[in-house]
């Protein structure tokens, strides 16, 4: 990789003047304006915490109910049918 | 290795409000309020969707390691009681 870098770059320094054209850059950078919130943001945040949550509370009751689930059936497997 | 294996299931499940998850609910909220300072921003009154969201993640994250937690101190438990059942004659209890 470094040789190539180094071929690249005696080519460019046998060019000869330098070319006025504009290049183009596929990087842009632009200065931030915080004057208005970034909505997009905000309603991402928002309803990504309210998503964990719904999934947070299903899971606790299936846990639950997992749980009772097998203590059912233990008790059916010591005990026997009563 | 699995996470939480399924006899872990056996167990009962921590309470939604458990330490594991308001700890790191804390950890998170604090994390945002940092984040806030860091940029600043007023620490409390700003981002609040973030404070809510960092907590949010600590909250899930830690109820799913006190599930762990559980299921670890649980198995070391099991794994106690049965040795100690297994070599009776070394836990005599003195006198007897």
């Amino acid at each position: 990789m470094a040789a190539a870098l180094r071929a690249a770059k005696g080519l460019r320094l046998a060019v000869g003047p330098p070319n006025l054209a504009f290049t183009r850059s596929a990087f842009v950078a632009k200065r931030r304006n915080h004057d208005q919130p970034n909505w997009f943001g905000v309603g991402l945040a928002f309803s990504t915490s309210a998503a964990l949550w719904a999934l947070l509370f299903k899971q606790h009751n299936e846990d639950v109910m997992e749980y009772e689930r097998r203590k059912e059936e233990r008790q059916h497997k010591c005990t026997g049918c009563s | 290795m699995v996470f939480l294996p399924d006899e872990s299931r056996s167990l009962p499940p921590p309470p939604l409000v458990n330490k594991g998850s308001v700890w790191l609910g804390l950890t998170g909220w604090i994390a945002a309020l940092l984040d806030n300072g860091f940029n600043h921003r007023p620490i409390i009154r700003a981002g609040v969707h973030r404070q809510i969201l960092f907590t949010t993640v600590g909250w899930f994250v830690g109820y799913y390691l006190a599930k762990r937690t559980e299921y670890v101190h649980a198995k070391v438990d099991r794994e106690l009681f049965e040795y100690v059942r297994q070599h009776p004659e070394d836990f005599k209890a003195a006198g007897i």
